[in-house]
């Protein structure tokens, strides 16, 4: 159905200033979406507003405790993604490797103070503490292993991470965004699939 | 798009101009990533590990599996390699959880200081003071007085206890249970010299009297004869179930034959189907002859006249009992312990002896070699010697007398008399509340340890997590005490740990199995089974001449004045004594004869009340020659006249949150002067004076109505006509729709519920609890009928069949039906609901906008709405399952069929490349059920249990005229009254 908004003139001048208004918010913007969006007062209704007109959501890349690149160890070293994230293939959830991981490589003394602080860690026992990237609502499941196993390459939805030295998310996590790729693939688009 | 926006962006920009000025400045919170440092082996994060262990939340020792889930329990199972319950699991197993993440569990030792007030203490700092009071007492030369007083203990730290008082110089180890059946073991002692109790075989009896056994419930074990009471029921010879109690039980309710028997005289209707049984009989003519003498003078009228249940009645079951052989007859409820409990077992023994049963139906093994619990008799010699303060130390495990005894009992009083206290319980209980310290042990799912239920049967026990708080295994605590006081004492108890201890045991155990293979093997088979089983045979048993001096003579009541009527303390298939008390999920389970939650109540027959003046939901005094307590009235047709009766487990004044000061405790009412012969608790032992305090008390229920009115929701057939069509006549209700058939493809998930074999127990209702985060929200919120509970059972009254005096009760579990044609889902404005490809009847929480349209158009009152935020006070929160949703304020919400099971066992069969297997998919709620009378599967595979379910002639829909088409078959419960 079109609107016929084009009959008011004064309309569509304050539209277009709420459209820039929306637009410089959005820059820094950063809405929680991960779950309980109605509560709180943390966010409602309009963060998925936002989100379906593309304004605002991801392309976030938050700093990490450790520098590491991905770059350098998926890119240019071509360490297979599952090496460190082996759950993908076996659990819903790909797993951040456990501190063990990193130690199984970067055991020996190192001039190198990113990996030194693993190695803090590590005699501490301590975990270290990742920055979530990538978060799906508490009401959406993603099942990791069913999409390695069909032959999703981590990349589809990641993005090239061999070529990030920090992580950053490029995709939009967003329902629509599954759609559409569950659609080319002729994928279950049952809602139960992914919400219970 | 050139000139104009659509409607849908318009009304996104609208909000968004909305928006910007509000949120501009918010900033998306930090969430955190935290791997492991180094990854258990045995872990993947996201996917379940199970552990096996044994059940401690009552003696019968039933095995369990636990979901853990990256190092948290998040559900309990039954351990279907278990010779007890063999996967199932009751309502008080499912909740065991709630135990381990208990909010008002004690975090850390804690000692009394001068001013009386208890204060934090570090564990050495802790051991040590225990230790230093041994040594003192050790000194003064008093160690013989110590006593360690326990409840129910794994057997191994039962063994280690003993072992360690006897080295510390004592051996006053008691055990006490309030359930302790005292009676049934001396009863085997004087019939056939075998002080234990013997396992019954249901499976084989075709005529079965219970003569006040609950054994549904509480008695013994409840899940493994529960399994039996099915089996027996199933096939087509299937055995005909009489129960002759006072008040009607859970069992009684599941009878085909209920009888009223004035209280306390089971004993003399049993002697008197002895009486009439005895010319038939195949015993030796020798005893025949002297068995003639002693049952001589019951003959059925006199019988009659004792237990006012007619001659004809007690003909009519004798006959009975002997042309149905094998026959069995099950005696010793808690309701029914009288002062002449040991006589009436002796009676029921008899009875089952003339029968020839005794083999058949009844084995005896041999004694196992865990002492049994002491009596409550020798519990009274403690209170004294306590109060005399002749006890320097008294150590408490497990147990907790100052609520299961009466306050005329002087317990809580001869406490104080003693110089120091030690508990090492893990909650609050009454009697640890006026302990000087205490040592809190681990609860059983963070324990080693072992159980010996039944002979053959050795299980398991080990943590399945980390502890949740600052707690030490008991065993641990002992052994570390040890070497505090003596280092000489390390050569009697050389172990480290108390897994060393049991690991030493349980070499022991290997090296008498004479199974081949290393103990590393042994051990691990133990552990992942759950325990080992062996086959042993049943011992031979001879009637004892002993049994000829009894005498048999009526119960005595202490009068509460004329007109009083005799009160019934019956155990509650919940709280069981009252230890399920602090468990929310135990306390908003609907009692399966009320419907009621949250609170105790006193059923009274409508008639007498009635006679009265008393109107239901009138809050009473109920006095005693022993005390007063006040309860709400409650009327119950399945009560003898001149009875009343109310159930024991809540009245707590301590035990944490959820129990404390919740309902009255009928055991204030009760005497202190125990059973005759084998010295057990009276529980039937007195009677009571009414009387209205003018307040209403009227009680959360949760049945809308006690009868159908009509409405054939829980159907039934009569034997005999079960072959006959009986399914409802499709011509009456022809099948119309303005729409086409739904189509599915390779799944359509239904469900069949056997009414026949659905005994109305709730352990489903706690499994589902468990598994769906579903909340609990207190007794107010279900006064106002907003509880939260996805599948509840409907227990109905039917009116009396000819000739019974006690109404017909059928159960009926309701849960979503799924229905194929659901009134719920055209209403929905949102799309929230739908019916997706497979026949389940979604709901989308994240869709939701709370019309509830859904609800009120629901045929079968199914959906829930969360009216308020749901409370899970840490730890509580620690048990949330994370494959489902934690359902927010405000959204609809109802049974999915355990979808993420289903999702989990397509997976599973989609990485094998096939389909899903028929039974590879149990929703919480069959799994757990005792008797199987939930069938879960996929209705598109003609092979499967369901499809076949679907058409046996038994099967209907609940409401089939509305067309709601749903994917759940009931089965009509079978009557045999004939």
């Amino acid at each position: 159905m079109q609107f016929p908004i084009h009959s008011l003139s004064i309309f569509r001048i304050v539209l277009l200033v709420v459209v820039f208004l929306a637009g410089l918010s959005a820059v820094q913007y950063r809405p929680d979406v991960s779950g309980r969006v109605w509560q709180a007062g943390k966010a409602a209704w309009w963060d998925y507003q936002l989100l379906d007109l593309g304004l605002t959501g991801w392309g976030q890349a938050p700093k990490q405790p450790i520098a590491f690149s991905h770059a350098l160890h998926a890119g240019e070293y071509g360490l297979d993604c599952l090496y460190c994230h082996s759950a993908a293939r076996v659990s819903p959830v790909a797993h951040v490797p456990p501190v063990q991981t990193c130690m199984g490589c970067h055991a020996r003394p190192t001039p190198n103070q990113e990996i030194k602080k693993i190695q803090t860690y590590w005699k501490n026992r301590e975990p270290i503490p990742w920055i979530r990237v990538h978060a799906l609502p508490a009401f959406t499941r993603f099942n990791h292993k069913r999409h390695v196993r069909a032959g999703v390459a981590c990349q589809s939805c990641h993005g090239e991470v061999q070529r990030m030295q920090r992580v950053e998310q490029v995709s939009s996590l967003k329902m629509g965004w599954c759609v559409t790729c569950h659609d080319a693939h002729q994928a279950s688009k049952d809602c139960l699939v992914c919400h219970y | 798009m050139a000139n104009g926006l659509d409607r849908r962006n318009f009304l996104k920009l609208l909000g968004a101009s909305a928006a910007a000025p509000v949120v501009g400045c918010a900033s998306k919170p930090v969430e955190t990533i935290i791997p492991y440092v180094v990854q258990p082996e045995e872990i993947t994060p996201g996917v379940a590990t199970y552990y096996a262990t044994v059940c401690q939340e009552c003696p019968a020792g039933c095995g369990m599996v636990v979901r853990t889930r990256e190092g948290r329990a998040v559900k309990v199972e039954g351990n279907p390699s278990h010779p007890v319950n063999q996967g199932a699991l009751c309502a008080r197993g499912q909740a065991s959880l709630q135990g381990l993440y208990n909010p008002d569990r004690i975090r850390q030792p804690l000692y009394r200081n001068e001013a009386g007030k208890l204060t934090p203490l570090s564990w050495p700092e802790a051991e040590a003071m225990l230790a230093e009071r041994l040594q003192k007492i050790r000194a003064e030369g008093q160690a013989d007085k110590i006593t360690f007083l326990a409840g129910q203990l794994p057997d191994s730290v039962y063994r280690l206890a003993t072992q360690w008082l006897e080295i510390l110089g004592s051996s006053r180890l008691m055990t006490y249970e309030p359930f302790g059946f005292e009676a049934l073991r001396q009863a085997n002692q004087v019939c056939f010299q075998q002080a234990s109790i013997p396992t019954y075989d249901l499976t084989k009896a075709r005529f079965l009297i219970g003569l006040g056994a609950d054994f549904l419930e509480t008695w013994h074990s409840p899940t493994y004869y529960a399994k039996a009471f099915s089996q027996m029921r199933s096939t087509t010879a299937a055995g005909k179930f009489v129960q002759v109690e006072s008040r009607m039980s859970l069992t009684g309710a599941n009878a085909d034959e209920w009888i009223a028997i004035k209280p306390g005289r089971e004993a003399f209707f049993a002697l008197g189907l002895a009486h009439l049984i005895l010319p038939n009989s195949t015993v030796p003519a020798e005893e025949k002859a002297r068995l003639s003498q002693l049952l001589e003078p019951y003959s059925p009228d006199r019988v009659a006249s004792v237990t006012e249940v007619s001659a004809e009645t007690s003909r009519r079951l004798a006959q009975d009992f002997v042309s149905h052989g094998p026959s069995l007859a099950l005696g010793g409820g808690i309701a029914a312990s009288s002062r002449q409990e040991t006589a009436s077992l002796i009676a029921v023994n008899l009875l089952n002896y003339i029968a020839s049963n005794i083999g058949k139906t009844v084995h005896f093994y041999e004694i196992q070699e865990r002492p049994q619990a002491s009596s409550y008799a020798t519990l009274l010699s403690l209170i004294d010697e306590l109060r005399r303060g002749e006890i320097p130390l008294l150590l408490l495990a497990n147990t907790n007398p100052a609520f299961s005894l009466p306050p005329s009992s002087g317990f809580a009083e001869a406490l104080t008399r003693v110089p120091f206290v030690v508990s090492f319980s893990s909650f609050p209980d009454e009697t640890t509340e006026q302990a000087d310290l205490i040592l809190p042990e681990h609860t059983p799912l963070e324990s080693w340890g072992d159980s010996h239920p039944e002979a053959g049967v050795y299980g398991l026990m080990q943590p399945v997590m980390p502890p949740v708080f600052e707690t030490q295994a008991l065993g641990d605590t002992l052994l570390s005490v040890t070497t505090q006081v003596d280092e000489a004492f390390l050569e009697s108890l050389p172990w480290k740990s108390f897994f060393e201890y049991l690991q030493a045991s349980w070499k022991e155990r290997h090296g008498e199995s004479g199974e081949p293979g290393d103990f590393d093997t042994f051990w691990h088979h133990a552990l992942q089974q759950g325990g080992v089983w062996q086959t042993k045979e049943p011992l031979p048993v001879q009637l004892s001449p002993a049994v000829f001096e009894t005498s048999f003579s009526e119960p005595t009541f202490d009068r509460a004045g004329e007109d009083a009527l005799t009160f019934i303390a019956y155990p509650s298939s919940r709280y069981y004594d009252g230890r399920g008390a602090n468990k929310p999920w135990l306390q908003e389970l609907p009692d399966p004869m009320t419907q009621a939650v949250w609170d105790s109540w006193l059923e009274i027959h409508p008639e007498t009340a009635e006679r009265l003046g008393i109107a239901e939901g009138d809050l009473l005094t109920i006095t005693s020659p022993h005390g007063t307590i006040e309860a709400s009235a409650y009327f119950y047709a399945g009560l003898r006249r001149d009875v009343v009766a109310m159930p024991i487990g809540l009245g707590h004044s301590g035990y944490g949150r959820y129990a404390q000061g919740r309902g009255s405790n009928p055991v204030h009412l009760l005497s202190t002067h125990p059973e005759t012969a084998a010295g057990g608790f009276p529980w039937l032992s007195t009677t009571v004076r009414l009387a209205r305090t003018g307040k209403r008390a009227p009680l959360a229920t949760t049945d809308g109505s006690r009868q159908q009115l009509g409405r054939g929701i829980a159907q039934a057939v009569t034997a005999g006509q079960h072959d006959e069509q009986h399914h409802v006549d499709h011509s009456e209700h022809p099948a119309r729709d303005m729409y086409p058939e739904v189509e599915y493809a390779e799944y359509r998930w239904g469900m069949s519920i056997d009414l026949s074999a659905c005994l109305g127990c709730g352990a489903c209702v706690t499994a589902c609890y468990a598994e769906n985060n579903i909340p609990v929200v207190g007794e107010d919120m279900v006064a106002q009928g907003r509880e939260m509970s996805w599948l509840r059972i409907e227990r109905y009254f039917e009116e009396p069949q000819e000739g019974a005096n006690a109404p017909e009760v059928r159960f009926a579990p309701m849960l979503c039906q799924h229905c194929g044609n659901a009134p719920c889902e055209p209403v929905c404005p949102v799309y929230a609901t739908y019916h997706n490809p497979e026949g389940l009847n979604a709901q989308i929480y994240n869709r939701c906008v709370g019309t509830r349209y859904c609800a009120n158009n629901c045929s079968y009152k199914v959906r829930r709405f969360n009216w308020d935020e749901a409370d899970w006070p840490a730890p509580l929160n620690l048990q949330l399952n994370p494959d489902v949703t934690v359902r927010e304020p405000g959204v609809m919400e109802k049974c999915t069929f355990c979808v993420q099971r289903i999702q989990e066992g397509k997976d599973r069969a989609k990485d094998e490349n096939r389909p899903v297997r028929d039974g590879e998919v149990t929703p919480a709620c069959a799994q757990t059920c005792p008797t199987q009378a939930l069938t879960f599967g996929n209705l598109q595979d003609p092979a499967s249990r369901v499809s076949r379910h679907s058409h046996d002639p038994r099967g209907y829909k609940v409401f089939e005229s509305l067309n709601t088409r749903p994917a759940i078959t009931y089965l009509k419960k079978v009557r045999r009254n004939t």
